[in-house]
């Protein structure tokens, strides 16, 4: 055991504290949190948990309702007890009932929860419980500090599994962002320990990076053998299997060779017949992206497995990173120095070699030396243009993979410029201030790929409601869009261009004799950005866009425009602005958005804050208009 | 009986105001491994019932029509008091790919009253075999989470996904659930969200038992004796109901059967009604003996009304007890759906669901002399109405507070005559941010099931005025020359106005959090601003205004335009809506939460140098359901812009929605006018 049985002693300290000055406004804190892991009992692991947690308001009352899930098949929770205590000191143990809910059942696995509530919650007082947590095997853990509440002191115990005597089992441990302290340390019982203070409350907020880059935690790995020291000769050792793989799925040359033909002419320039290649690869039946088929349905469809990249050619389907790897197998065979690449999605992590985790390079893509140039391509992910990654896979490490053992290489990140929205309007103002006209808005890049992944089930309808929503939805004003064209949903390379009629009922407003029309029209998104002016994290786009926006206005006959607001720029570096009006009897409005970061740390948060602030106040700029005889009446 | 009466904490995620079954597409997202999970690999053909329907011809739908329901048949047999089977039927026409969703099977129940003793569903595809699959390829799920306070209870449902569920196959299933009741009446839900050809609905009585059928929505219909004591009704051709925003509930406009069945001699109050006076009698019979105070709750009441001199500072120091100091947990297992625990039990644990609340309620009051009742109700206004047969379609409880004669202050503001009772109060437990003497909005004018020693009573709740949920706002502000703006505002809010920014900060999980409901309301009409000083007065004081007091300052709010300064005086608020620009007629009504009174008044002081040049025209616009008036005028260098926008009536029926738009416009083009402002010597 390492731990001890019962309830630990309460200090009167702990007793009298009514706030937590490191977290002021907490409905609650987790006064002590204790987690003793032992997976050195062959096969099996016991994690012994304790939560002391302070009561600080009325609706911090609600963390006495207390569920612990647990997969039915791989642990059991047992030695539960809990007890409240009043702020004077006295003791309510907790006699109620454990409910035991299944949460999900079938077949094949139970989702369980251990729940319970305890009495006589008030204000002041304080809950607390422990349980102990069997699993039926060993696996890697994890110390996640960072928790919905403060934590005002935790200790962390993992005593590892060391091997059966056949063989040895080595453990790694990585951290990231723990507070301030020695960390994990490793004692001469080989006891893994470590005891943190005053760990912050997680919070969200939007555009913030993954939730796994931002709570503190420590990951344990187990390996057989010793654990690897060296990060180089790890990765190294990784490479070379992982390239072993990636050649005996793609080394199947004679078919390739020979579907190459089908595909490209001899005389295709080399870009020519890259991209050849790239689009008869996407036009294959991808898996990933299909409706996922029951088992039944798969039966059914008698379709084999692909074991390598001729199955894939021949059968005419495969799964994204089957496709991705048919591609690399079809550039090779025809004479491009080409090679596999395993990168790891930023879509949950932030890859970090040192922390040796080979799981965590989860998305392959194809590097094409073209021309002295480096392009990364992954035709496997649907809706992709040539020469772009879907977004998670952009700017990311990777490891290109060789017989050598490999070298890490960073994916492209495409500009701004190339995930861009362009909307170009030609309206006509009524004298009641109403705008009506046709609208154009132009996706390109990967906004244009987001858009036909979202709506590659969808019906017609429903794709036609898509793309009218997201123009209703950027305009601050009421309005009404009609889609007048058929989208080409189909393509990768060409951009998606949706037309509409476009009506804005009160574009206008009044002000006596003149008539005031905003100098922008396309503001909604800018207008709820960033609203608040504290930020704990930083501040992280998926992926650099521009919007562009060009409008034209016809003003009723006899109108004048009497003024219009001077051009503005806003340069920031990685965020620009800029607005211009003109016109006498029309108008014109253009206006550029450009984001190219991904990530910016919360240190340029009021300046980007600001930036938007300043892009808002421009988008509400006036243009004054003399009516003729009329005025606007809205 | 498909409710129970547990609804979730007040402003709370809305547990029991979600579709019905979203918790299970939840839960399913987090299993995440549904619809992965291998099934059975054995198919067999559909049945003959549903191939019946791949042959019918169907009228053209139009292109929002997601599936169509072809059949559906439900076949109940009482067996015996204590036992009722029932088998389901349902045959759907997948029409587009939004239809696919018809494809999840997804069958409700209470694992300790009813059991599922078959499953099965079948897709018969246009070309090649049928699939099938059956209960032991679904997984049976439950809600998870205890956030809410919602900590057991013995709802789950079994989901099974059918194979090849595409635009242009025909899917359906059949099942079999055997229920003890502990009500002997069903209901027969018949209208969906997409229409409905053909719907059969039968009940096999045992000899010597009756029914009673009662319509809602719908033209009452006669049954078919199909055998000896067996009935059948047929509805064919049910429109689908579109949902649109702000509507009534669904349950308030779908067409519905409810059906009491029960011996010769008419339901007993220990499982059956078929009136509300009926359904009363059942409820006070699960009471029972329940509020009877144990001696800590006498000692409790003692020592709270101690110091209290008046029977009303007595009652509201027991109302604010249970409100704050009584927790919100819910632990509803078979009849505790419905029935409630002891106050003694509540009492000794200090925590309970809404009924728990009530009845602990009730029993503190008696220590003070005070008769009160039980009021089941649904928090969805419009569930409930007069023309609703007596079932249970509730989710909530309350109490009516009897007053005795002499108790008369103006803080009691939800109080009712009833003709034999006298004047009643009507008081939440469970809601702890309305003060004692009101009720929220959505209770307001809203159907109760009154539980009295004469049984039960379908009455309304009291409409609060208008003033009682009020946001009063005032500004003082200055403008310079280059357009900044700065000053101070003061806002009063009452009523739920008040409550859900209470609400708010009851939630804040951090100090720095307080500011940012303001932030969020000047962000809705300020391009920039920064705030300069911020306080929150009356946070736990509920039974006093809540405030907020802020200054900010804002750049270029008047923006320059040809050596003219427009400025806008709406400064902050918005009261526009837009929902209902959209080219879709309306269906429905359109239901306000509760009645509003919102003011807002800004002094706004001008640069020196100029002068107004031109000011906005006064909107006077006033509808029976809701006026909107507003006023800007100048006096010397201030700007003095007066609104007020009140809600009067809760629901605006549909010949009137287009005015309701209008009104909403011409918000909206106030909110945006300008005052334009010229230097002086021009």
């Amino acid at each position: 055991m390492l731990w001890a049985d019962g309830f630990q002693p309460v200090s009167p300290d702990e007793l009298k504290l009514t706030k937590e000055p490191m977290a002021q406004g907490a409905q609650a804190i987790i006064l002590f949190h204790q987690v003793n892991r032992d997976d050195s009992v062959r096969g099996v692991a016991h994690q012994y948990n304790y939560v002391r947690v302070k009561i600080l308001t009325e609706e911090g009352r609600k963390y006495a309702n207390v569920e612990i899930p647990f997969w039915k098949e791989a642990e059991t929770i047992d030695h539960l007890n809990g007890r409240t205590i009043r702020p004077d000191g006295s003791i309510v143990s907790f006699d109620g009932k454990v409910y035991d809910k299944s949460l999900a059942k079938a077949r094949r696995f139970g989702l369980m929860a251990k729940t319970f509530t305890l009495p006589d919650v008030e204000i002041g007082g304080i809950i607390e419980y422990f349980y102990t947590e069997n699993f039926h095997y060993v696996y890697d853990s994890h110390w996640i500090l960072s928790e919905e509440l403060f934590t005002k002191h935790a200790h962390y115990e993992l005593k590892p599994f060391r091997g059966n005597g056949f063989y040895n089992i080595g453990l790694r441990w990585t951290w990231k962002d723990l507070p301030s302290g020695p960390g994990p340390v490793e004692g001469p019982d080989h006891i893994i320990r470590m005891d943190v203070d005053n760990i912050p409350a997680f919070e969200k907020e939007d555009h913030e990076p993954p939730e796994n880059e931002l709570k503190a935690r420590v990951d344990f790995t187990y390996e057989v053998d010793e654990a690897a020291k060296d990060a180089d000769q790890f990765w190294q050792s990784v490479a070379k299997k992982l390239n072993g793989n990636v050649d005996r799925f793609v080394d199947k040359r004679k078919a390739m060779e020979q579907a190459v033909a089908q595909i490209v002419a001899p005389n295709d320039p080399a870009e020519v017949k890259l991209r050849k290649l790239y689009d008869r690869v996407q036009e294959i039946r991808n898996k990933s992206y299909e409706i996922s088929k029951t088992e039944q349905e798969e039966k059914r469809e008698k379709e084999k497995p692909d074991v390598n990249v001729e199955d894939v050619w021949k059968r005419g389907y495969g799964y994204g990173a089957q496709l991705t790897w048919l591609y690399l197998g079809l550039v090779r065979a025809a004479g491009f120095e080409a090679y596999g690449c395993m990168v790891s999605s930023r879509a949950e992590y932030f890859f970090n070699p040192k922390t040796m985790q080979p799981s965590k390079l989860d998305s392959n893509v194809v590097l094409v030396k073209l021309n002295g140039k480096d392009l990364y391509l992954d035709p496997g992910a649907e809706f992709t243009p040539f020469g772009m990654l879907t977004w998670s896979e952009t700017g990311v490490q990777g490891l290109c993979l060789d017989k050598n053992g490999g070298k890490w290489v960073h994916t492209t990140l495409p500009e701004s410029s190339e995930s861009r929205i362009q909307r170009s309007a030609k309206l006509k103002m009524s004298e009641t201030g109403e705008l009506e006209g046709k609208l154009t808005i132009t996706y390109t890049g990967l906004e244009a790929m987001y858009h036909r992944l979202d709506a590659r089930h969808s019906s017609e309808l429903e794709r036609k409601k898509l793309l009218e929503d997201a123009v209703v939805g950027q305009i601050p004003f009421a309005a009404e869009a009609q889609l007048t064209n058929k989208p080409d949903w189909s393509s990768s390379e060409a951009p998606l261009v949706a037309e509409f009629d476009l009506k804005v009922p009160g574009w206008a407003s009044s002000a006596g004799k003149r008539v005031m029309v905003p100098a922008a029209m396309f503001t909604a998104h800018e207008k709820g950005i960033f609203e608040h002016a504290n930020r704990v994290h930083p501040i992280y786009f998926d992926y650099p866009y521009e919007t562009a926006d060009d409008v034209t206005v016809e003003l009723p006959a006899g109108w004048q425009v009497a003024s219009v607001p001077s051009a503005k720029t806003e340069d920031g570096h990685v965020v620009s602005y800029n607005l211009k009006v003109d016109g006498e009897t029309s108008l014109h409005l253009s206006r550029t958005l450009r984001i190219d970061f991904l990530y910016l740390e919360q240190k340029y948060y009021p300046a980007l804050r600001n930036f938007f602030q300043a892009v808002r106040t421009a988008d509400e700029e006036q243009v004054v208009l003399q009516p003729g005889t009329a005025t606007a009446n809205n | 009986m498909r409710n129970k009466l547990s609804c979730s904490l007040v402003r709370r995620p809305p547990t029991t105001e979600q579709s019905p079954l979203v918790w299970l597409v939840i839960i399913v997202a987090a299993v995440g491994i549904l619809f992965l999970s291998p099934q059975n690999a054995a198919a067999g053909d559909a049945p003959a019932w549903m191939h019946a329907q791949t042959s019918v011809s169907l009228p053209a739908y139009d292109d929002k029509t997601d599936a169509v329901l072809l059949y559906s048949e439900t076949n109940v047999t009482v067996l015996s008091a204590d036992k009722v089977r029932t088998r389901v039927r349902e045959a759907y026409k997948i029409l587009r790919p939004e239809g696919r969703s018809y494809g999840e099977v997804v069958v409700p129940f209470r694992h300790q009253q009813q059991e599922i003793t078959s499953l099965h569903a079948w897709c018969i595809p246009p070309q090649g075999k049928d699939f099938e699959v059956k209960e032991k390829d679904a997984i049976e799920v439950s809600p998870p989470g205890v956030d809410g306070g919602e900590l057991v209870n013995d709802v789950k449902a079994k989901l099974l996904r059918i194979p090849a569920a595409e635009p242009g196959n025909f899917v359906g299933y059949e099942f079999e659930i055997e229920e003890r009741p502990f009500i002997l009446q069903e209901e027969w839900n018949f209208q969906e969200t997409i229409p409905v050809r053909e719907a059969h609905y039968s009940i096999q009585l045992p000899q010597g038992w009756e029914f009673k059928a009662s319509w809602l929505n719908h033209p009452d219909e006669k049954p078919v004796q199909k055998g000896d004591n067996q009935w059948e009704w047929v509805i064919n051709d049910v429109k689908g109901i579109r949902k649109e925003p702000s509507m009534p509930p669904f349950h308030g406009v779908a067409g519905e059967m409810v059906v009491s069945f029960f011996t010769t001699g008419g339901p007993s109050p220990q499982n059956g009604y078929s009136d509300w006076r009926g359904m009363g009698n059942w409820y006070a019979n699960l009471i029972g003996n329940r509020v009877d105070a144990s001696d800590a709750i006498k000692q409790q009441v003692t020592a709270l009304t101690a110091s209290n001199r008046t029977t009303l500072a007595k009652m509201r120091s027991i109302g604010e007890f249970v409100q704050h100091d009584v927790r919100y947990v819910a632990i509803e297992l078979g009849i505790g759906g419905w029935q409630p625990h002891s106050a003694a039990d509540v009492f000794a644990h200090r925590y309970g669901d809404c009924k728990d609340k009530a009845t602990l309620t009730r029993s503190m009051l008696r220590e003070i002399g005070l008769e009160s009742y039980h009021v089941v109700i649904n928090t969805s206004r419009g569930s409930i109405t007069p023309e609703t047969p007596a079932h249970n379609g509730f989710n909530h409880v309350i109490v009516a507070i009897r007053l005795p004669d002499g108790v008369d202050d103006a803080s009691l503001i939800a109080t009712f005559q009833h003709p034999q009772l006298g004047r009643i109060l009507f008081f939440d437990p469970t809601d702890s941010i309305t003060p004692f003497g009101q009720i929220r909005g959505d209770l307001q004018a809203n159907y109760g099931l009154l539980v009295s020693p004469a049984g039960g009573e379908l009455i309304q709740l009291p409409q609060q005025p208008a003033n009682t949920n009020s946001i009063h706002r005032t500004a003082t502000l200055t403008l310079d020359p280059a357009g900044g703006l700065k000053g101070e505002v003061k806002e009063v809010r009452v009523g739920d106005r008040a409550a859900s920014e209470r609400w708010r900060q009851q939630t804040v999980t951090a100090e720095k959090e307080r500011v940012k409901p303001i932030e969020s309301l000047l962000a809705g009409s300020l391009t920039n601003f920064r705030i300069t000083r911020a306080t929150i007065v009356n946070l736990q004081q509920t039974d006093r205004p809540f405030g907020f007091n802020y200054s900010f300052e804002s750049d270029g709010y008047a923006k320059n335009a040809g050596g003219l300064l427009l400025l806008r005086p709406r400064v902050i608020g918005i009261k526009a809506r837009d929902f209902l620009e959209t080219k879709e007629p309306r269906k429905f009504p359109v239901e306000f939460e509760g009645p509003v009174q919102d003011t807002d008044s800004f002094e706004i002081t001008i640069p020196a140098g100029y002068k107004v040049d031109d000011i906005p025209a006064s909107v006077d616009t006033d509808y029976s359901f809701a006026s909107y008036h507003s006023k800007t005028e100048t006096d010397g260098s201030v700007i003095r812009y007066k609104r007020t926008f009140e809600i009067k009536q809760l629901s605006v029926p549909v010949s009137r929605v287009e005015e309701l738009r209008k009104f909403y416009r011409t918000i909206a083009g106030d909110e945006r006018s300008t005052v334009v402002l010229k230097p002086a010597d021009k």
